[in-house]
């Protein structure tokens, strides 16, 4: 049996076909949910077995990014996305999925409304969408498996993307491994250097997840490589395998597994 | 109930990018040292609520505690001087339906209204009140849409009581009063204005202001397009209409692949596996003058519904926009009373064209930036969009008496009020006060949902006709839906964003969002359905009759009853003389530079040869994961291809090819050679990429001066060329555009003539993307050739004599006749994969696209003249349909290129360096990290580093 991926959508969701074709590509099956679909009992997050946070500008990122949503979302989805986290079901965020994530709690301790991280305006005060190296962790983050130490090229793209924590909170994430991906220079070491590090993230840190590995976060987008001709240097050579799609390839295994 | 008022800032010691970017700026831009500090904070008020309620939105909602404190009610900046910004009532603030969702979804009951604002602190001994409101007033401010708050608003709810339905008494005026009734407000010709009168004459009675207003917007330049419908008299010979002539001559190719052309919101060819694709390019100049962050804004919104509103429905898979200005460098004197300085009004355009793009998910991916000093008065502002949707319904249907018109989207305000005529109208020093209401901002999270909408709706069958509520609102969509039917309106279901409109101005609005669909009765419960499910507001405002009138009713009383006839056929053909004069221009001819390195860094920092990465990397071209080639490439990421190829798809290799071209400068040289430059250029970059010429596409905008004589003559020119273009080619234009109003006048009767601009785009499949290449080199040792018919002397209008100050008059004449042989032959090695890279040949010349080839490979090359070359001509004859080419190994491959100019130049080299040699000897070497250098520096003095 494949397993159910619940692409979520809201207003200004915009990165929610890549991300549906993505999974279906690693072997999902996909189906798009309005968040009102959810609200009104139509479909139920519990008829899937993976929860996928694509990116946008969900209600245009009014007064936060991801923020609207969010509290959309611990407010009257409380229950069923506890409960979802709870059943050891995999969620992801991507790019402004990820600032819902951490914007409902979610990440990094898996506890609705308990907010301990952000996602800042970049430090160059613009929206910026370039390829970046990120370094994959090592971690228990069920998504990135047989990945740890690689190299990815990603593309990001966003104007709020500088993960921003208080240093205690940065040190817990560290020792409990939580941190999945940072942002790589050329020298392939996490990095603090403009563009490499496109937002001035704290640690370089481009993706988090829960101490159980199953809830992701990351501002770049595997979902735009999952096909080698998504690169813009596939002419040039020296990509075997699309550098994202293991990602969703993961996450299909791990349901499988299950 | 008082207002509650929350201020939220950053944590003092945090970051706040917006002071500092404003900073910046003011450090930059306005050289005013002084200001040494900027804090802000937003500022966001509810009405209905109380003090408790507002803490509980302050803590849940508006202040992240973990970098962020907030207020209740009190200052929050501290220190320096304190300015708040804010939107002017009834300038849509697309924030505040968020406060007012989010505070239900948080429980808080009573809110009535919400806004937000932006404080600002300014510090340092600078921070001085003269300096403040330069900085307001240059940098801040836009007046048109902004003003300074400086007490606590009563209320944020606007009142307001609808006007009154007024008689124009136009059966008794005199030619003076018609004309004093058609300026600044219809733009209509005295002929035209009689035809009114006439009309009303013969039917007994006088118009109301909601007719006589309905005709302006229909017959306007903008919508009606009188100047493209003209018969010319050129030196004496009749000859038909330019529309005409362009169709015609798309008809004549017969092209296997066009599925509709000139006849819905975009041109539409066939695709792959039963898929259509759409494109349409817009411009927006008038709007952008004035207010260019929501000027673009709309123009974006407006062209991405263009897309959603062809056929049954279609999804927006791309965006493009090409820009031309005066110089970022211009000294504020230069610049005309009533206009903005062109470095805030590029600033504001890209800013406006990457919020709209980037908020709806549409990837921007091609464009250009040109800069002539005659924009000063206006620039040049046009954006593209492309789609794709099913074959099986590409095409309209038509409404049947009975079915519903349903409008669905935003709501509906007083912005836009006569956007159609006024675009049309010159631009004057008025311009600025009088039509402020022409400017709307846009909303592009309304517009993705009702995109989410639509296409469900589409995909169930819901729709038989869709189109956008553009230039002329509701009543030029409805006009022109229900033309052979008739169609009945009930206005006053209408939603409104705020009370007080007059039926006229709800008919005519062009508030943005808004799409108006033909609705069998039986499938409005569904759409209903969809259309809430996806938040999106939707209403039966009319329908479909069989009388053949347009009536519009308000509350029961009869605001406009029209004859479709009259309405579309009642305008009075114009018949208009053209006579192009040609520009007295010094033929010059500059000799070779005295120092070539240097001659070779001025051409690549030219601002129209020079790298637009930073306005680039601000748009998400990547969004939909289409992108198989992007913008820019190259092992360092910052190679510029020449056009984008997108796999909309997912899994299948079939690829849109999407490129454009355009050269104001040559234009006003010679309207034809010059079009046909633009034209050649267009197709060049799509099939420097890999397309094939026999399944490209086109689309025309011609931005024109006000057509007198003598610019109807350019244009006459021009739109031979492409005639002539497509004849040669067998390329069909399948959409276009003119917008004649590129014409500035001052109280002194100073006229400026903003050049003219035809911007050819192109767009066409292609079967394998795999079978496509980049422009960067991939090895070093590979042979370069140059591919394409160029006549080296032909200099006027390239970069290299600008520099030099001549612009003379001997410009590249493409010849047609080898043209469409190269592009085949070009498309054949590339599909036979023998081609490593190719780039086209433009501005810069051979010289710019070599370096660029090489900044993409980090390799350098050797490029050797031949007797007879004279070095300056070679490297910087900018000829459109010429290529540079790398091939597999040095030598040239027999017969890839046979029957075509063609020539070996030389190979890339690993080192970085570009070498020209005569007879073996250098003539110069040039580094091309100094190059690079040279080429990035403008853009980052203008983006910031």
């Amino acid at each position: 049996m494949k397993p159910r991926v619940c692409v979520l959508r809201a207003d200004g969701t915009n990165c929610d076909l890549e991300t549906f074709y993505a999974f279906e590509k690693a072997g999902a099956e996909c189906r798009m949910v309005h968040v009102n679909q959810l609200r009104s009992g139509e479909e139920r997050l519990a008829g899937y077995q993976i929860l996928a946070l694509p990116g946008g500008f969900s209600y245009g990122d009014d007064v936060h990014s991801g923020k609207i949503l969010a509290v959309e979302l611990t407010s009257f989805l409380r229950e069923s996305l506890q409960e979802f986290v709870d059943g050891g079901k995999p969620v992801i965020g991507i790019c402004n999925g990820f600032q819902v994530l951490v914007r409902t709690g979610l990440l990094p301790g898996r506890r609705l409304g308990d907010i301990r991280c952000a996602l800042m305006n970049n430090d160059s005060g613009r929206f910026e969408c370039r390829w970046v190296t990120m370094k994959v962790e090592d971690s228990p983050c069920i998504f990135t498996r047989g990945l740890s130490g690689r190299l990815l090229s990603i593309q990001v793209a966003h104007g709020e993307g500088k993960f921003y924590a208080e240093r205690e909170q940065l040190d817990s994430l560290e020792a409990a491994g939580q941190v999945v991906f940072r942002y790589a220079g050329p020298d392939g070491l996490p990095t603090m250097e403009y563009p490499y590090n496109p937002n001035g993230s704290l640690n370089a840190i481009a993706g988090i997840c829960d101490r159980t590995g199953l809830v992701m976060g990351l501002m770049p987008h595997p979902e735009r490589f999952v096909d080698i001709h998504q690169h813009p240097n596939w002419r040039r050579g020296g990509f075997d395998l699309p550098h994202g799609l293991p990602v969703f390839i993961n996450a299909v295994k791990y349901c499988m597994e299950m | 109930m008082a207002i509650q008022e929350v201020r939220v800032e950053n944590l003092p010691g945090l970051p706040d990018t917006v002071g500092e970017a404003l900073l910046y700026e003011i450090h930059n831009t306005l050289g005013i040292k002084e200001i040494t500090g900027i804090r802000t904070a937003k500022v966001y008020r509810f009405e209905g609520i109380d003090r408790d309620q507002a803490v509980v939105l302050a803590e849940r909602l508006l202040a992240e505690k973990l970098f962020q404190r907030f207020s209740i009610n009190r200052p929050l900046l501290e220190g320096g001087t304190v300015v708040e910004v804010a939107y002017k009532p009834g300038v849509m603030n697309p924030e505040a339906a968020s406060l007012v969702k989010s505070a239900a979804d948080l429980g808080i009951t009573g809110l009535l209204a919400a806004d937000s604002s932006r404080e600002y602190a300014f510090y340092g001994p600078g921070a001085v009140p003269g300096n403040i409101d330069l900085v307001l007033k240059k940098l801040l401010v836009n007046e048109t849409v902004e003003r300074v708050i400086r007490e606590k608003p009563q209320s944020l709810i606007l009142e307001g009581r609808p006007g009154r339905t007024e008689i124009i008494p136009i059966r008794g005026m005199s030619d003076d009063d018609l004309m004093d009734l058609s300026r600044d407000k219809l733009f209509l010709n005295l002929e035209e204005m009689r035809a009114i009168k006439n009309y009303f004459l013969g039917l007994g009675r006088d118009p109301t202001d909601c007719e006589v207003e309905t005709l302006a917007q229909t017959w306007s330049e903008h919508c009606g397009h009188k100047t493209f419908k003209a018969v010319l008299e050129v030196g004496g010979k009749i000859k038909p209409p330019l529309l005409k002539r362009l169709q015609d001559a798309t008809r004549g190719t017969g092209h296997p692949l066009v599925l509709s052309a000139f006849v819905d919101n975009s041109g539409v060819m066939a695709f792959f596996d039963g898929w259509a694709i759409c494109g349409k390019v817009e411009t927006h100049n008038s709007p952008s003058a004035i207010e260019p962050y929501g000027g673009a804004m709309t123009g974006s919104g407006g062209v991405f519904r263009d897309i959603m509103g062809t056929g049954r429905g279609a999804r927006v898979i791309a965006s493009t926009d090409m820009f031309c200005f005066a110089p970022p460098w211009m000294d504020q004197s230069e610049v005309p009373p009533g206009c903005l300085h062109p470095k805030y009004l590029l600033r504001k355009v890209v800013a406006g064209v990457r919020d709209y793009g980037n908020r709806m998910g549409i990837p921007t991916n091609n464009g250009s930036v040109h800069f002539h000093r005659d924009f000063r008065a206006k620039p040049t502002i046009i954006v593209g969009a492309y789609g794709i949707l099913p074959e099986s319904t590409c095409r309209k249907g038509k409404p049947d008496p009975g079915d519903l018109a349903v409008v669905m989207g935003g709501r509906t305000g007083r912005d836009g009020i006569h956007g159609a005529t006024f675009s049309s109208g010159e631009m004057t020093h008025r311009t600025v006060d009088v039509n402020a209401s022409a400017v709307q901002i846009g909303n592009a999270i309304e517009e993705k949902r009702m995109s989410d909408a639509l296409l469900e709706a589409s995909r169930e069958g819901l729709v038989k006709a869709v189109t956008d509520c553009g230039a002329g609102g509701f009543g030029s969509a409805l006009g022109e839906m229900g033309s052979e039917t008739g169609v009945l309106v009930w206005l006053e279901r209408a939603p409104l964003k705020y009370q007080g409109l007059s039926p006229w101005e709800i008919w005519l609005s062009e508030s943005q969002e808004r799409m108006v669909l033909a609705v069998r009765p039986d499938h409005w419960p569904r759409l209903a359905e969809i259309c809430r499910m996806y938040n999106v507001e939707a209403v039966v405002l009319g329908t479909f009759t069989g009388d053949r009138m347009l009536k519009v009713t308000y509350e029961g009383e009869t605001v406009c009853s029209l004859e479709m006839e009259f309405l579309h056929h009642g305008l009075p053909e114009r018949r208009l003389k053209a006579a192009w004069i040609p520009p007295e221009k010094q033929e010059a001819v500059p000799g070779p530079p005295g120092d070539w390195l240097e001659a070779y860094c001025r051409v690549m920092s030219h601002p129209d040869v020079c790298s637009k990465e930073p306005i680039v990397r601000m748009y998400d071209h990547g969004v939909q994961g289409t992108n198989t080639l992007p913008p820019f490439g190259g092992a360092a990421g910052d190679a510029p291809n020449d056009a984008v190829v997108l796999t909309p798809l997912y899994g299948k290799h079939f690829g849109v090819v999407i490129s454009h071209g355009l050269n104001p400068v040559l234009n006003s040289i010679n309207p034809y050679y010059g079009s046909l430059w633009a034209a050649a250029e267009a197709v060049s970059n799509a099939v420097a990429a890999g397309a094939d010429p026999s399944d490209i596409c086109l689309i025309d905008n011609f931005i024109w001066p006000f057509p007198d004589s003598e610019s109807l003559g350019a244009l006459d020119m021009a739109v031979d060329a492409c005639v002539d273009f497509v004849k040669a080619t067998g390329m069909p234009f399948i959409s276009g555009k003119d917008s004649l109003s590129s014409t500035y006048r001052d109280a002194g009767g100073t006229v400026i003539k903003i050049p003219p601009v035809l911007c050819v785009s192109a767009f066409g499949r292609i079967r394998d993307v795999r079978k496509t290449v980049s422009a960067d080199f991939k090895r070093a040792g590979s042979g370069i050739v140059l591919v394409g018919k160029r006549t080296p002397s032909e200099m006027a209008g390239s970069v290299y004599c600008r520099l030099a100050g001549a612009e003379g008059t001997n410009l590249p004449r493409v010849d047609i006749g080898t043209l469409i042989a190269v592009f085949r032959r070009v498309h054949k090695a590339i599909e036979s994969g023998r081609v490593l890279a190719c780039h086209d040949i433009s501005e810069g010349g051979l010289a710019a696209a070599l370096a660029e080839m090489c900044f993409g490979g980090e390799v350098g090359a050797v490029v050797d003249l031949e007797d007879g070359d004279v070095a300056e001509e070679f490297l910087f004859n900018e000829t459109a349909g010429t290529f540079l080419v790398e091939i597999k190994g040095e030598d040239m491959p027999p017969g890839l290129f046979e029957g075509v100019p063609h020539r070996l130049i030389g190979k890339t080299t690993a080192e970085k360096a570009i070498t020209v040699r005569r007879g073996g000897e250098a003539l110069f070497m040039a580094d091309t990290g100094l190059l690079r250098e040279a080429w990035k520096r403008p853009m980052k003095e203008v983006f910031g580093p």
